[in-house]
């Protein structure tokens, strides 16, 4: 692992309430991903997973702490510089697509670039490549209403994917999905950061999911409770493990696929 | 918790949504009751000359404003309903029944309407003595007026609106009777199916929205024959069905088109107009033909009656040049020479300044068989030759060959004559004339032509003379200020009425006394009618707003700034205002033309000063939803 490092947060802390009323979801994350990770996220309900997620997307405000991704502190940014970095640097999946209902799936997917100085020709090609690794070439007149959850999923990632990130966050990207569209659009997600060397950090409490990353970080109670890299084992192996570290950590049963 | 409970919070909850809709009812309300009690008030009547035209042009304005009200108020409630439609099966999902929701409704209707009808009426009691002295200002009265708390308004006011909260509250039991939970919960989510208008059906229908607007025009501006009232009709069909095909159809169709051409690669700003407009077109097309028409129907009204107001002076200048008019001849208009002395005498003693112009003339034949006029009017003409060295107090002052035909009865047919025309003179030698004119020389003598000429040229046609040349008019002229006084003195040498009420000054005044009214009416009117489309826009626009809240928080999330946000919005706001406001201005600028026939005078400017203040007051709404979607946009995420 001599990559660089694309994202490395240092005693990121995060506060929700008045000063009567104070509750800590966040309680010092230190974390380094790597350019070409696939970091998964796990832990209990209320163990701050999205938190966490949304405060290094830049969503949310960290209250405390430093997050550098691709080398720019965004902790002390504003509001305008925010919009445009998450536009520019980073890629979101969501659990529920939210794809715009007005627009068709290449416009969808199109969106995020359309502020940006790239050509017609280059958006274009862009499109194409993405659309074909992510098998929805045929789908791109399509309205959302027209597709269906695996492929809404797919546009979303395909959006995700456009602008050429730094990293990509996905927060419970399969959530909606059932089995067959999950893993499929697992392999997908594996594939491009395989191929592509995207980085991408995912949410997850699913530990079917969070097989196919390349490292698991388990939190509780707003801290990092232990880690896991795959390493050379199989998906099968890891997947194991995952569910004795959960089994460990308590709280959440597990899903049964 | 009782339902009563439940009603409570439900309305403190709303309020933020009612409060635009709780001020037009008020309005509404208030504007019934004083409209109503001027109806049935006699004080302001019998103290002009309008007693029978004030109680009808009331009435007429009241029977619109009952129309426009309910029209409004049930669209509101339509609205409000089907935003609240998770609500009510929120409720029967949780056990209530459907008759407790109902009632709850029907409970929240109640106080809410009735608060605002006695809010109204209270409301308009206090300023219905502010309306009495603006009418006593724009007709032209100084007298202070008592007015009644009038009964008969009270009981007409509360039964027309009790009807109307009835109907609202039939409505609300419809909905939660007639609608299935699943329909309910549905009722509210984003957007309709997307279906673009396509193919070669989308086309025509497009087109022929077009085409139908087009064709209305054109009919509104040839209009004047035997079938005036089809012709109207159909005017009114062509123009609003076309503007409904044009909201459901044809920009629809044509933005369709424009996105196609983009092949996917939309802007945000297009994103955010293009895009939800044109899915939403099919289910707004409804509002926006109402909004539309309502606001041509309001313009137009205003726009007429603000040109008679704005153009009172001159009409009646047309017709009565001179302020008091003598002659050994006399008639309805005319005094007798008798008569001048004494005036003149009475004028000198209190002493008023006046100018006295003896104008003469004599009658020649013309023909017209030959010229290039209206076929209507190629007939023999005796006119009245006078010089222009008699009437340089009323400002003509030539000295060439130039002619000026003035004949106010047939004015209308001589207006789209090419100038200059020639006519025959009795002997078959050509005169040309180079100007028709609608003004009267003479008072009220429009069976009169007159000629008007240079004076070398009054002597030259004196060998056509047809006739005994007339007797020779005074003319006597008053500083505009004196005008009043003089007119006193007038009476007191007159005594015949018909005479006493045929000056200048007193036409001015009843003009001034029944477009004051019209203005007075089609301005309140107006006002309604503004008030209720703006609010329409904008219930309708919140619930949009509201709806596209989880787009708007996406767009945030991937990284698009409020400020790039709203500036699609505000395209999108744009559209949604300026597309009615504009086919209503039109529609009220061709339905303006084609009154043109009941104007004497050029109305373009008072026109476009109506429109614009309309506009103006319009757009404000426009301003307001954008205020709203600014704070929806920066709560989403």
């Amino acid at each position: 692992m001599t990559e660089a490092i694309v994202l490395q947060s240092t005693n990121v802390r995060k506060v929700y309430g008045t000063r009567q009323n104070m509750q800590e979801v966040l309680k010092g994350i230190d974390l380094k991903v790597r350019e070409g990770e696939f970091v998964g996220i796990m832990g209990p309900s209320g163990a701050g997973k999205t938190t966490l997620l949304n405060v290094l997307a830049t969503i949310d405000r960290a209250s405390e702490g430093s997050i550098r991704i691709a080398g720019t502190e965004i902790a002390t940014m504003r509001d305008r510089e925010l919009s445009t970095f998450r536009r520019e640097q980073l890629g979101f999946i969501f659990q529920d697509y939210n794809l715009l209902d007005t627009l068709t799936a290449k416009e969808n997917i199109l969106l995020p670039i359309s502020l940006s100085k790239v050509s017609k020709q280059e958006a274009e090609s862009r499109f194409k490549n993405i659309a074909d690794i992510l098998g929805i070439t045929d789908l791109a007149n399509q309205y959302p209403h027209q597709l269906s959850g695996g492929q809404k999923q797919r546009t979303a990632a395909a959006r995700a994917l456009i602008n050429n990130p730094s990293m990509i966050f996905a927060d419970e990207p399969t959530g909606a999905l059932d089995s067959k569209s999950a893993s499929s659009l697992l392999e997908t997600l594996e594939r491009v950061n395989r191929e592509n060397e995207v980085t991408i950090m995912m949410v997850t409490h699913d530990p079917l999911a969070s097989s196919y990353c390349s490292r698991v970080v388990f939190l509780r109670d707003g801290q990092i409770y232990s880690e896991l890299y795959r390493g050379e084992e199989t998906r099968q192996q890891f997947f194991q493990e995952i569910l004795k570290v959960q089994a460990m950590l308590g709280g959440e049963t597990v899903d049964s696929i | 918790m009782t339902l009563f409970d439940l009603v409570l919070r439900n309305m403190k909850k709303n309020v933020k949504h009612y409060y635009l809709y709780f001020f037009a009812l008020i309005f509404s309300v208030a504007l019934y009751f004083v409209f109503a009690s001027l109806q049935f008030d006699t004080t302001v009547a019998e103290r002009t000359a309008l007693s029978g035209s004030m109680t009808s042009g009331f009435k007429a304005a009241n029977i619109l404003l009952i129309i426009i009200a309910g029209i409004f108020i049930i669209y509101a409630n339509s609205i409000f309903l089907t935003r609240r439609s998770k609500e009510i099966g929120l409720y029967q999902l949780i056990g209530l029944t459907k008759n407790a929701v109902a009632k709850m409704l029907i409970i929240e209707n109640v106080l809410l309407s009735f608060g605002a009808l006695i809010v109204g009426i209270l409301t308009g009691t206090v300023v219905s003595r502010l309306f009495l002295l603006l009418l006593l200002k724009v007709v032209g009265i100084q007298e202070t007026v008592q007015l009644q708390f009038s009964m008969d308004a009270l009981k007409s006011t509360l039964l027309v609106f009790t009807i109307i909260i009835v109907i609202t509250s039939i409505q609300m039991i419809r909905k939660v009777y007639k609608k299935t939970l699943i329909q309910l919960f549905k009722a509210d989510q984003a957007t309709e199916i997307v279906k673009e208008p396509k193919g070669i059906i989308a086309a025509i229908l497009a087109m022929s929205g077009i085409g139908l607007i087009v064709f209305g025009y054109w009919l509104s501006g040839h209009m004047l024959n035997q079938f005036l009232l089809l012709n109207m009709l159909l005017v009114l069909f062509a123009t609003i069905f076309g503007s409904y095909l044009i909201f459901r159809v044809s920009i629809g169709w044509l933005l369709g088109r424009i996105r196609r051409m983009k092949k996917g690669h939309m802007s945000l700003k297009d994103s955010l107009s293009i895009a939800p407009l044109m899915h939403r077109m099919k289910g707004n097309a409804q509002s926006l033909t109402i909004i539309t028409t309502l606001s041509a129907m309001a313009m137009t009204m205003i726009a007429i009656s603000y040109s008679l107001f704005y153009s009172n002076e001159e009409v009646t200048r047309q017709l009565l040049p001179n302020d008091f008019q003598f002659s050994e001849e006399t008639s309805a208009f005319i005094g007798s020479i008798e008569q001048l002395k004494q005036f003149e005498e009475r004028l000198t003693a209190e002493q008023i300044d006046y100018e006295r112009a003896a104008v003469h003339a004599y009658p020649i034949e013309l023909s017209l068989k030959e010229a290039e006029v209206n076929e209507m009017v190629r007939e023999d003409l005796t006119a009245h030759v006078v010089s222009t060295e008699d009437l340089r107090y009323l400002g003509y002052d030539w000295n060439d060959d130039y002619t000026a035909l003035h004949y106010s009865m047939l004015y209308w047919a001589f207006k789209d004559t090419k100038m200059p025309v020639d006519v025959e003179l009795s002997d078959g030698e050509k005169l040309i004339i180079h100007e028709f004119s609608g003004d009267n020389i003479f008072n009220l003598t429009s069976f009169e032509a007159n000629l008007v000429v240079s004076p070398e040229q009054y002597e030259r046609l004196k060998r056509y003379q047809s006739g005994e040349e007339s007797p020779v008019r005074y003319a006597i002229s008053i500083p505009n200020k004196q005008l009043e006084e003089a007119q006193r003195i007038f009476e007191e040498v007159v005594e015949d009425e018909v005479l006493r009420h045929s000056t200048y000054y007193e036409k001015y005044q009843s003009m001034r006394q029944s477009s004051g009214l019209m203005i007075f009416i089609a301005g309140f009117l107006g006002l309604v009618f503004l008030i209720s489309t703006g609010s329409i826009l904008y219930f309708k626009q919140m619930t949009e707003a509201e709806q596209e809240k989880q787009s708007y928080k996406t767009l945030r999330q991937l990284g698009f700034s409020t400020q790039e946000l709203l500036s699609g919005i505000r395209r999108k706001q744009l559209f949604v205002f300026g597309l009615p406001l504009l086919i209503g201005l039109l529609h009220s600028w061709f339905a303006v033309q084609s009154a043109n026939i009941i104007f004497m005078t050029d109305v373009t400017i008072p026109t476009l000063i109506a429109m614009a203040v309309y506009s103006l007051i319009y757009l404000s709404f426009a301003v307001l939803t954008m205020g709203y979607y600014k704070q929806v946009v920066k709560q989403s995420m």
